[in-house]
């Protein structure tokens, strides 16, 4: 009788000692290389160079819009070279390529950070941030429900606008974007709306804010505006192959 | 006696096995509680450092833009010129539009196995964020019109009225060094989906011609 219990004492401590160095074991395979913590002057030093950075930007990107708008200007008054079809098949394309202000009925979508949540000292993966990957999301369900324009915070997204992130912040054509975000879909209203409340198009982002992690919201609007692109285009590797017709 | 010693330590060693094996199970399993959100897994926890070099560049871009908009005004300004500049303006555009077959250096990412449309909105993302001029997916060309991945519901995924099935091919032009080190890099888009995806083949090549038709 005593020889059992003491057996089955032995047994609990070898079971709690097995599952513990299981735990461990994962536990080392999976710790990475701790990350350097930088001191905090060095961290005011770039956000101040950051500062600076995105004030260039700004200033940059509303000479890229009065620079294109002149040149649009000086185009038209020059229409009488008898090349008025070539500077309409130009306002054509610019059209295309998000040079021109897009207007027109669509849809609104607000995403924005849980109530509580405070950005800046929020944990990258916390789950009641916007993430870079659900303006991704969106802006695909957008796309694949054939939105015309889209913007987010007034940046027009376009078929190579890059949407990421570098720690809690988000770049979108490079340009920093903070929450609330504002996203306008020039297209059908309705075509639209259904996808964006069938819920398999953004589970993710449905199944925080049903959980009320993060704040989510669209309505149909008319007369939307989606700005005109100020960002640059870049064609220094691509080439036509054939002469355009 | 001996022969029940014996027993005890075999049944002890079993024991210690099985527990080891029971915890790993648990850390595995809460570890899988923790990836049910991918979303998390999708963006590059990067550093101020990062941050900066990005923001620098983009500038370096937007200065650049700027010095071609410059000359472009002066050739509209010069009546022998502003014809001239109009026509490249309309081969820019019709570049950028998929208005003509365009053709260029650049990366072939082939992704062969079972993937989500997430990740291919991830590895275009991650591509045209290193500088992509033109991304083609299975041949399909991506511009505004035909852009957005949407899955139906035996889990195919639709791009333009097409079905991709696997494997997919993404074309890339552009510079195919920088297309190619951003991808691989730590914590990249290829690291970020081999940790949530399994069985699925992965083939990089540096081209030096990718074409793509006109869409439009």
């Amino acid at each position: 009788m005593k020889l059992s219990e003491s057996s089955f004492r032995t047994q609990v401590v070898f079971v709690a000692t097995g599952v513990f160095i299981g735990l461990l074991i994962s536990t080392q395979v999976r710790s990475s290389v701790p990350s350097g913590s930088y001191p905090s002057d060095e961290l005011a030093i770039q956000k101040d160079l950051i500062k600076s950075f995105l004030d260039d930007q700004s200033l940059l990107k509303s000479k890229i819009v009065a620079l294109r708008d002149e040149i649009s200007k000086t185009q038209d008054s020059s229409k009488n070279l008898g090349d008025e079809k070539l500077i309409e098949s130009l306002n054509d394309l610019k059209k295309d390529v998000g040079l021109e202000t897009a207007k027109g009925d669509g849809v609104e979508v607000s995403l924005n950070d849980g109530v509580l949540v405070k950005r800046d000292e929020a944990d990258t993966i916390d789950q009641s941030l916007i993430h870079a990957a659900d303006l991704r999301d969106l802006v695909n369900v957008l796309r694949s429900a054939r939105a015309e324009a889209i913007a987010i915070n007034d940046q027009r997204i376009l078929s190579t606008t890059s949407i990421t992130s570098v720690g809690n912040t988000i770049l979108v054509n490079n340009f920093h974007l903070l929450p609330p975000f504002n996203v306008v879909a020039i297209g059908d209203p309705e075509l639209i709306s259904q996808r964006l409340t069938d819920p398999t198009a953004l589970p993710d982002l449905l199944k925080r804010f049903k959980s009320n992690s993060i704040q989510f919201s669209f309505s149909v609007k008319n007369n939307l505006v989606a700005p005109i692109y100020n960002g640059d285009f870049s064609v220094k590797y691509i080439k036509a192959t054939n002469s355009p017709a | 006696m001996k022969i029940k010693e014996m027993k005890i330590k075999e049944r002890e060693v079993s024991l210690l096995i099985t527990s080891v094996v029971v915890g790993l199970l648990i850390a595995v399993q809460s570890r899988a509680f923790t990836d049910v959100s991918t979303v998390f897994g999708r963006d590059t926890r990067a550093d101020a450092f990062r941050e900066l070099q990005i923001l620098k560049k983009s500038n370096e871009k937007l200065e650049d833009e700027i010095s071609d908009l410059q000359s472009q005004l002066s050739k509209a300004n010069d009546q022998e010129q502003s014809l001239k500049g109009i026509r490249d303006e309309i081969q820019k555009y019709q570049i950028l539009t998929g208005r003509t077959d365009v053709s260029g250096p650049g990366l072939r990412v082939t992704l062969n196995g079972n993937v989500q449309d997430i990740w291919l909105t991830d590895m275009t993302n991650e591509l045209l964020s290193a500088g992509a001029e033109a991304i083609s997916i299975n041949n399909i060309r991506l511009i505004d019109v035909t852009n957005g991945f949407d899955t139906i519901p035996n889990g195919e995924i639709v791009l333009n009225g097409s079905i991709l099935k696997a494997p997919y091919v993404f074309e890339a032009i552009g510079d195919k060094t920088t297309l190619k080190a951003a991808i691989e890099q730590p914590q990249g888009i290829l690291q970020r989906m081999s940790q949530n995806l399994t069985g699925v083949d992965v083939k990089v090549e540096e081209k030096d011609l990718v074409s793509m038709e006109k869409v439009l």
